[in-house]
């Protein structure tokens, strides 16, 4: 279903962190990508059985949004009609946005493809597409602990900004209003060719349900 | 008081807001009891004073699996608890003092938080101007995040109505030991300086943690104050050697975080007897740049200040005025002279790094050692007294090496040699070793937490500093100005030069005396009696003829054998070395001769049986029995303290932690005025409240 060419690189990565830590437990075998440099490439199912891949969207910007329907915050974002609108005036100028669904089968959040397309539909959502990511391998090669979890990937394929989609971390839905969008801010400055000028903060939310 | 936003209602929320009727939000079998969190705001006083300070809590007992958020830093994912106070006017609240959190990692995220059960401290503020007699109602809505595989924001109303009343307030029979315990549970500042090294891929953590004994650890952990520091999820690879604790992490995604100071709380988990006790630390590492190298400049310029002023001490100045004396008055040429100078130099030098490098091997085998440990044996000390009692008996003119008359100082310039000069630096830091603690203090606790090439230098720089005012008579001619001109003089200053080192040894003596049972300074005495008899029958024999003289010879060897052999004895015969630092501040050294009489007396006795090695112990005492509000109830109380140190090995103390089925330290027993009473077991984990309570019983 996926293709991920980081997959030697992290396997190597836990052997070399086994092989140095001797007694002690290696860390787990991911690493959050550098804001600064290549995005990790992957392909994955889209719900329509489509596979789609990193690599076709160069020449587009890319935003990539982690999420479960069911996690309060993602709920925030939603019910407040704040991602949607993001989502809208973000594919209005061009830029691809997959949301990507890493719940595990029988964790919160998983859904079949048919249940996924129904949500786009009942909360009026607009993403490119949504990625069903069953064995969290894309997650885990982005470093995917939230959710909302929100990724902005340029025209070349470069990662630019990695974190929370606001500064208000609570599921509280009054904190949508004034919050100061990042993904926003990004979005404009990958657009202008400018330097994003908070690359990276802490995403705030729900954890990612892995298997 | 309690309720919250349950899962049904959450999801009938959700329900309504998506607008949709399949959200899989009530499967049965996972739908949580409701709330998951119960809260209560808890007072610490039954009162508030008008204008004071009080203390709440917001007491969470949280549904087993699942668990809320530290305030400090929830970690990857999560958000801490929240109060909102809508408070009468005039009060306000501080910041929640958040306890040391626990870990919960989840897939390739971490949390952190609490479980079970958590105590969150508020301190208020009450108006000057409140009116005695009138209840005052604090409310306010708490609001949390609960998860364990998922996660439920939950809020209550919560509220405490306390009376206001001038007296000073009662203690809340069930708030305050809640709070009391809760505070045990915040980090207390680090004692120990730290620092930290980033790399592009990790972050190491260096914390000169001197009161840790590795062995006792089970585990330190570091959680980072702020998000991006460090990778949260990553293993921390922890190493504890004497004097450091070391962590080495994986690095965390934001590059400002680890760019000015690294701060967080470090929690020690150290194995006791009865379990496991963990104390909290709050950690602000500061980056190397430059910070590591201007330590040890700092560090190595006050060893060498230190080692000048050795020079002046009683024990060194006489030996080394009358070298001086010697070498400067008789030795010829500027470069016979250079050359002895350098010949002292390099005998202190060499004579330090002996000393240093010994200890500095101790330490890495575990042992719990300091500067100055040679002289925590007494055998180490009464051959220093016999040194010295030599050389003072050899200023005074009892005897001279050599044979023809050079003065006094020819017996130390001795053999012309360099070697003589080599042996006189030795002898000068052997004389200067008891005189090091008290003024190196700060580089030398420097410099055992260094690695050793840094500990060396710092110990050299301190022998640099005690070779230097000789080195440079001998190296700058000019400097030969300000030495008088030999005399009969000089004759008259040595025996006068003798008295001070006299006085050395009559301390040494008494030092033997704290370390040592009676008979131990009788045997030193009989020791310094057979030194005194050799060398009036050395010089007496030299006038004899060649076979008496080597009679004589025999005759004073064997007396010095005699003597150095009673030295040991000492050892023998030592009952419980007292270190001397336990005598201080009102505790009365432990032997169980000094509590029977203190419990035949009728008096209440507390014991604290503790040990420099034990941080637990360390810990206690700073914040339980040396806290003002406990010292003044043992005062008032009339309670006998006895300090029973461990730090040694001690048969009776260790039979005393026997009898309490322990076999490790703190052990705290309170005994009450009634001679036949049995004493009270306090805690291990000790709080003020704690010993107050015990006090109170009595």
């Amino acid at each position: 279903m996926f293709h991920l060419s980081r997959r030697t690189f992290l396997a190597g990565t836990g052997l070399a962190v086994l092989a140095k830590g001797g007694l002690l437990i290696p860390s787990p075998a991911w690493a959050a990508p550098k804001v600064g440099a290549a995005a990790p490439a992957f392909t994955a199912a889209a719900t329509s059985g489509q596979a789609v891949s990193l690599a076709d969207q160069r020449g587009k910007i890319v935003v990539l949004e982690w999420t479960n329907h069911d996690c309060p915050y993602v709920v925030k974002h939603y019910s407040t009609g704040n991602m949607q609108a993001l989502q809208k005036e973000a594919t209005g100028q061009g830029v691809v946005w997959l949301t990507i669904i890493s719940s595990a089968p029988g964790t919160q959040g998983h859904v079949s493809p048919r249940q996924a397309d129904e949500l786009t539909v009942t909360r009026k959502a607009s993403p490119t597409a949504v990625l069903l990511d069953r064995a969290g391998a894309v997650g885990k090669a982005y470093g995917a602990t939230n959710t909302p979890h929100m990724y902005v990937i340029d025209k070349a394929g470069t990662l630019m900004y990695a974190g929370a989609i606001d500064d208000r971390p609570t599921s509280r839905r009054g904190d949508v209003q004034g919050a100061h969008n990042y993904v926003r801010e990004a979005l404009q400055a990958v657009a202008a060719g400018q330097p994003v000028k908070t690359p990276v903060t802490r995403a705030y939310g729900c954890t990612v349900k892995y298997a | 008081m309690t309720g919250g936003m349950g899962p049904r209602a959450l999801c009938l929320a959700l329900t309504v807001a998506l607008l949709t009727t399949w959200a899989s939000c009530a499967p049965a079998a996972s739908a949580p009891a409701s709330p998951l969190v119960r809260v209560e705001l808890l007072g610490e006083t039954q009162s508030i004073r008008p204008g004071g300070t009080f203390w709440l809590a917001l007491h969470q007992r949280i549904t087993p699996g699942w668990h809320t958020y530290w305030g400090v830093n929830p970690g990857d994912a999560g958000e801490p608890t929240r109060i909102e106070w809508a408070l009468p006017a005039g009060f306000t609240a501080g910041e929640i003092a958040w306890p040391y959190p626990a870990r919960f990692p989840v897939g390739i995220a971490m949390s952190y938080g609490y479980e079970r059960e958590v105590v969150l401290p508020i301190p208020m503020t009450a108006p000057r101007g409140l009116a005695p007699g009138t209840p005052v109602t604090l409310r306010g809505q708490a609001s949390w995040l609960v998860c364990d595989k998922i996660c439920i924001p939950e809020e209550a109303p919560v509220a405490l109505s306390l009376p206001v009343a001038t007296d000073t307030p009662r203690p809340d029979p069930r708030g305050a030991p809640l709070i009391a315990a809760a505070r045990r549970t915040l980090p207390a500042p680090s004692p120990w300086p730290a620092s930290f090294v980033a790399t592009a891929e990790t972050v190491t953590l260096t914390v000169a943690a001197r009161d840790l004994a590795p062995e006792r650890i089970a585990e330190v952990w570091f959680y980072p104050a702020r998000w991006g520091a460090i990778e949260h999820a990553a293993s921390q690879r922890t190493r504890v050697e004497p004097g450091r604790v070391t962590l080495e992490v994986k690095r965390g995604q934001l590059a400002e975080a680890t760019a000015t100071a690294l701060e967080g709380v470090l929690v020690v988990a150290e194995r006791l007897d009865g379990g496991i006790a963990r104390q909290a630390f709050s950690v602000r590492a500061e980056p190397p740049s430059g910070h590591a190298a201007l330590a040890l400049l700092w560090a190595m310029a006050l060893a060498l200040a230190g080692g000048l002023v050795l020079n002046l001490m009683p024990c060194v100045l006489p030996v080394l005025s009358v070298k001086a004396l010697a070498l400067v008055g008789h030795a010829s040429g500027y470069a016979a002279l250079r050359r002895h100078g350098l010949a002292y130099t390099a005998g202190v030098l060499a004579s330090f790094a002996v000393v240093a490098g010994a200890l500095l091997a101790l330490r890495a085998g575990g042992e719990q050692i300091g500067w100055g440990f040679q002289l925590q044996s007494p055998v180490v000390v009464t051959l220093l007294a016999y040194v010295l009692f030599a050389v003072a008996l050899s200023l005074s003119g009892v005897f001279t090496v050599g044979g023809r008359f050079a003065g006094a100082g020819q017996a130390l310039a001795g053999r012309a040699g360099y070697a003589g000069s080599f042996f006189t630096g030795a002898l000068a830091t052997v004389a200067a070793t008891p005189c090091t603690a008290p003024f190196m203090g700060a580089a030398v606790g420097y410099a055992v937490t260094q690695p050793w090439t840094t500990a060396l230098l710092v110990f050299e720089a301190l022998a640099l500093g005690l070779a230097l005012p000789f080195l440079l008579l001998t190296l700058i001619p000019a400097w030969r100005r300000f030495v008088p001109k030999p005399g009969p003089w000089m004759r008259r200053l040595q025996q006068a030069l003798a008295f001070p080192l006299y006085a050395s040894v009559a301390w040494l003596l008494w030092v033997v005396s704290q370390q040592a049972a009676s008979a131990g300074v009788a045997a030193v005495l009989a020791g310094l009696l057979l030194i005194a008899f050799a060398a009036w029958l050395y010089q007496a024999s030299r006038d004899a003829r060649a076979a008496g003289r080597r009679v004589a010879t025999l005759a004073v060897a064997a007396l010095a054998v005699g003597a150095v052999a009673l030295g040991p004895l000492t050892g023998a015969v030592s009952s419980t070395p007292v270190p001397a630092a336990t005598r201080a501040d009102g505790w009365e050294p432990f032997s169980p001769a000094r509590l029977a009489e203190l419990r035949a007396a009728g008096r209440p006795v507390f014991v604290n049986v503790t040990a420099a090695w034990c941080l637990t112990c360390l810990v206690n005492e700073r914040v339980a029995l040396r806290a003002p509000a406990v010292t003044e109830v043992l005062a008032r109380k009339g309670v006998a303290t006895l300090r029973a140190d461990w730090t040694n090995r001690d048969p009776a103390i260790t039979r005393v932690l026997g009898q309490f089925g322990r076999n490790g330290v703190p052990l705290y027993l309170l005994y009450p005025p009634r001679a036949a009473g049995e004493p009270a077991v306090l805690p291990q984990i000790l709080g003020e409240s704690a010993v107050i309570d015990a006090l109170d019983k009595l």
